[in-house]
């Protein structure tokens, strides 16, 4: 089961890379993959059993998969340290401005959303 | 009879292809348990994860290219988990219909603002041009921001050290944030941990409850999928 599910999820990647290669230079081969997944299973309007399994453990281990390049940081730490004020000052500054608003924009949106849906029932 | 020497045996242990995979595994594990014992956010296990790596790395002298070619059975799975992202964001499917327009709305406005301001902090204070081309999808999920940063000209690992910080103070600020801005339709909290912190942020929106969790997972997979598409586009 498991075995099918990646060998769909392989297939779909490796469409995606030559896609990528052929058409798309701008687009990551598995991100095409994921859109061509994503099409497939709204056509499809369900999930299959055996991708489901699959996903459920491969996502489980992301974190796992997922050290191997981050630890490729050992590579480029001269471009972290040096620097490092523009970085900090960028991430903290526009997460201060950004979560608050996002929340509040969020939060209007559905709030006219429903009172518009009062006001016509 | 030949006699051991313990440098011959180090050597050879060292170079030996299923070092380096044999390493990440307990290096994961490790981490893995720091996390569920401790409890605590900010231990994310692939930053607990790198840091025993590059440290081991580092004590023994391995270089990273050798490293990355004996691991590479494990990190060739990133791109099929990649594509299997597809899965969560149709399981969200009925929930992105209801609230439709509030929801393109807020991640197309709100995605442009993150990406947008850290770009203008980052690069007015002087930022190196690969380092601005990384810091760029550090609100995507991590899998999407390494592939899109070096589609850019970013350094994939670098993306992935913002990502990770991104995800931490986001969700360290977050409570205070949205409680200043006096944010408290569940939804709307979701969204925003979603987008600004992705995965660390959605750990702690389901703590909040259901509905946030919920909203959390599909902020952060739909401005992934805004950044896998955009940036390449608009930056590339």
């Amino acid at each position: 089961m498991i075995l099918k599910g990646l060998t769909w999820l392989i297939l779909l990647q490796l469409l995606g890379s030559v896609i990528n290669l052929l058409l798309l230079p701008a687009l990551p081969g598995p991100i095409i993959g994921m859109v061509l997944l994503f099409v497939a299973l709204l056509v499809r309007r369900s999930i299959p059993e055996s991708l489901e399994k699959t996903t459920a453990l491969l996502l489980q281990y992301l974190p796992l998969l997922l050290i191997v390049p981050a630890a490729g940081i050992i590579t480029s730490s001269d471009a972290l340290l040096a620097d490092l004020p523009a970085i900090a000052v960028g991430l903290v500054l526009s997460l201060v401005i950004t979560v608050p608003f996002c929340g509040w924009l969020m939060q209007v949106l559905i709030r006219r959303m429903e009172r518009k849906q009062e006001d016509q029932a | 009879m030949s006699t051991f020497d313990l440098a011959t045996v180090w050597r050879l242990t060292l170079e030996h292809p299923l070092f380096s995979a044999g390493l990440t595994l307990v290096a994961f594990q490790l981490a893995l348990a720091l996390y569920r014992r401790s409890g605590w956010l900010v231990l994310q296990p692939v930053m607990i994860g790198m840091l025993l790596v590059v440290s081991v790395l580092y004590l023994s002298g391995l270089d990273y290219q050798t490293y990355r070619e004996g691991a590479s059975m494990i990190a060739i799975l990133v791109g099929p988990a990649t594509v299997a992202l597809a899965i969560p964001l149709y399981r969200h499917l009925r929930r992105i219909r209801q609230l439709f327009w509030p929801i393109v709305i807020t991640l197309c406005v709100g995605g442009v603002l993150c990406v947008g301001l850290t770009l203008l902090i980052s690069g007015f204070m002087g930022a190196d041009m690969a380092v601005l081309m990384s810091l760029a999808p550090k609100a995507a999920t991590m899998p999407i921001a390494m592939l899109a940063a070096e589609q850019i000209g970013g350094v994939a690992s670098l993306a992935a050290v913002f990502v990770m910080l991104t995800g931490v103070i986001g969700t360290a600020l977050g409570p205070l944030m949205l409680g200043w801005a006096g944010v408290n339709h569940p939804a709307a909290r979701g969204l925003s941990y979603g987008i600004n912190a992705h995965a660390i942020g959605t750990a702690r929106a389901l703590e909040e409850g259901d509905e946030c969790g919920a909203f959390a997972a599909l902020g952060m997979s739909l401005l992934g999928i805004l950044i896998a598409l955009f940036l390449p586009l608009t930056l590339g």
